[in-house]
């Protein structure tokens, strides 16, 4: 039988070591359980897009005719998204806090950025599904007056990529600011600036999706480009940091 | 308990006695190179005018080519700006690696100078944005993330104040310290990946003369000087203080 690291003594016989992936699969569908169960998030997540989409209406409502939609609404799309995914990951750790669930997966000898991976697969996934609701939301209320460009469908790419960045950046911060005073504003105070670079670009390769012009690559691909390295950046970052920011 | 022998914060090491000297000399430095911009360094390739004129399709007046100079002292704040920076993200990489508090108070102290020089050059580069740009802001991109940096040093001190518990503290702002460095190589490249960037590259405009060089040096190494002498000095006081507050707990022991 092969020994396990601290299986020394010949008596001892140790259960097999989980894989990491097994790990990593078991902490994701916990928290993939606990959402079907509850429905909490992506309730709260899905109800918030849709006000501020009605805020938008609001906020647009005189000069929305006038106005060229297709221009901003790249922008107003990442306005919702941003402040949607805000709101679902100031919660992400409020069960985990709560419950006492986060000592008891620091009391497992798993390596600690393994939480991180599932976190934000978990938080991903919540986020891609309110953004398939939010997304066709929107262009139902302004974007059915217009005619669409062919490249529309192209605005996965940021979407999916943003989508990412802003999941893996967001469970990092979030699980600081579980533990801080005032947790949703540090959360956002946080938040709003380290995700910036991946927004800037992110609005850009969607509004030029959106509008899809002539020469709409130009301002497509190297944005495009530049989110993904900064995805990777930030989450290799985070990855490695995660070990000391959840057992402080 | 006489057996374990409390560690009180030790301060007042040897680079303290650098402190004087190094602040007269960058303060010596920085006004040879103030007075070395406006007095011996020409315009930018000579050009001098007496009254406003047309220079290719834009109106040039003497004021635009005087504002030029804000760029003498807006580029070596900047760059020390992001050597704090880079300082502050070390100390949090040797908190973290050892848990010595003494690092945790290093990259605070650090972090506090970058906010200052962060500060000098937003307001330097936003008189230059008034004056030869003529508006007071713009979403350039070196502009913007500039901007987000800042925000990211305030968010580092805002966060301190809001986790009570001062080892986590320091786990945290380390942690953040890090992070917030990934944003210096973007600031200094941005103007280079977008190229319709309107700040100017000065390489890209073809360098600069050697008097011009001479003045930036002169005026860069008397503002890491200062930086220096005030990191120290700010340093010491805050070992000191975390030295009487040891010194207060331990006398309650007693």
């Amino acid at each position: 039988m092969k020994t396990t690291k601290r299986g020394d003594s010949p008596n001892c016989h140790f259960a097999a070591k989980p894989s990491t992936f097994s790990q990593y699969k078991t902490l994701l569908a916990k928290d993939l359980r606990q959402e079907f169960r509850t429905r909490e998030m992506l309730t709260s997540m899905g109800i918030y897009a849709l006000l501020v989409i009605i805020v938008y209406g609001a906020a647009l409502a005189l000069t929305a005719n006038g106005l060229d939609i297709m221009k901003m609404g790249g922008g107003l799309l990442w306005v919702l998204i941003v402040f949607t995914s805000l709101l679902g990951l100031g919660r992400s750790f409020a069960h985990e806090k709560d419950q006492g669930c986060m000592e008891g997966i620091l009391l497992v000898p798993l390596d600690r950025s393994v939480i991180f991976l599932a976190k934000t697969t978990a938080n991903v996934l919540f986020m891609l599904a309110v953004e398939v609701i939010a997304v066709p939301l929107f262009y139902f209320f302004f974007m059915t007056g217009q005619p669409v460009a062919p490249t529309l469908p192209a605005i996965v790419a940021p979407l999916a990529v943003g989508t990412i960045g802003m999941a893996g950046i967001g469970t990092m911060l979030s699980t600081i600011t579980m533990n801080t005073r005032a947790k949703d504003v540090m959360l956002a105070v946080l938040f709003i600036p380290l995700i910036y670079p991946l927004l800037y670009a992110c609005v850009t390769a969607t509004t030029a999706a959106i509008a899809g012009t002539e020469f709409w690559t130009d301002y497509f691909v190297m944005p495009l480009v530049l989110a993904c390295g900064y995805d990777v950046v930030m989450l290799l970052v985070c990855w490695v940091l995660y070990d000391f920011v959840v057992s402080a | 308990m006489s057996d374990k022998k409390v560690k009180v914060p030790e301060a007042g090491q040897w680079p303290d006695n650098l402190v004087v000297p190094a602040v007269l000399a960058g303060a010596v430095l920085t006004t040879a190179g103030f007075l070395m911009a406006f007095l011996m360094v020409g315009p930018v390739n000579g050009a001098a005018l007496s009254s406003p004129e047309l220079v290719g399709d834009v109106m040039v007046t003497n004021q635009q080519l005087l504002s030029q100079k804000i760029f003498y002292f807006h580029m070596p704040v900047a760059i020390v700006s992001f050597v704090a920076l880079v300082f502050a993200a070390y100390y949090g990489i040797r908190f973290l690696m050892g848990r010595q508090q003494r690092f945790d108070t290093c990259s605070r102290v650090a972090m506090e100078i970058a906010l200052l020089f962060v500060v000098f050059t937003m307001v330097t580069g936003d008189l230059w944005t008034r004056f030869e740009w003529g508006v007071w802001w713009t979403w350039e991109p070196r502009l913007t993330t500039y901007l987000i940096l800042m925000l990211i040093v305030i968010a580092y001190f805002v966060l301190r104040n809001a986790v009570d518990d001062p080892e986590r503290r320091a786990v945290f702002s380390g942690v953040i310290s890090i992070i917030a460095l990934v944003d210096v190589p973007i600031c200094f490249m941005i103007t280079r990946l977008i190229p319709s960037s309107v700040h100017p590259v000065v390489a890209r405009e073809g360098g600069m003369a050697p008097d011009m060089v001479a003045a930036v040096m002169i005026i860069m190494a008397g503002m890491m000087l200062v930086a220096f002498g005030l990191y120290r000095l700010r340093f010491r006081q805050a070992r000191l203080d975390e030295r009487v507050q040891a010194l207060k707990d331990q006398l309650e022991d007693y």
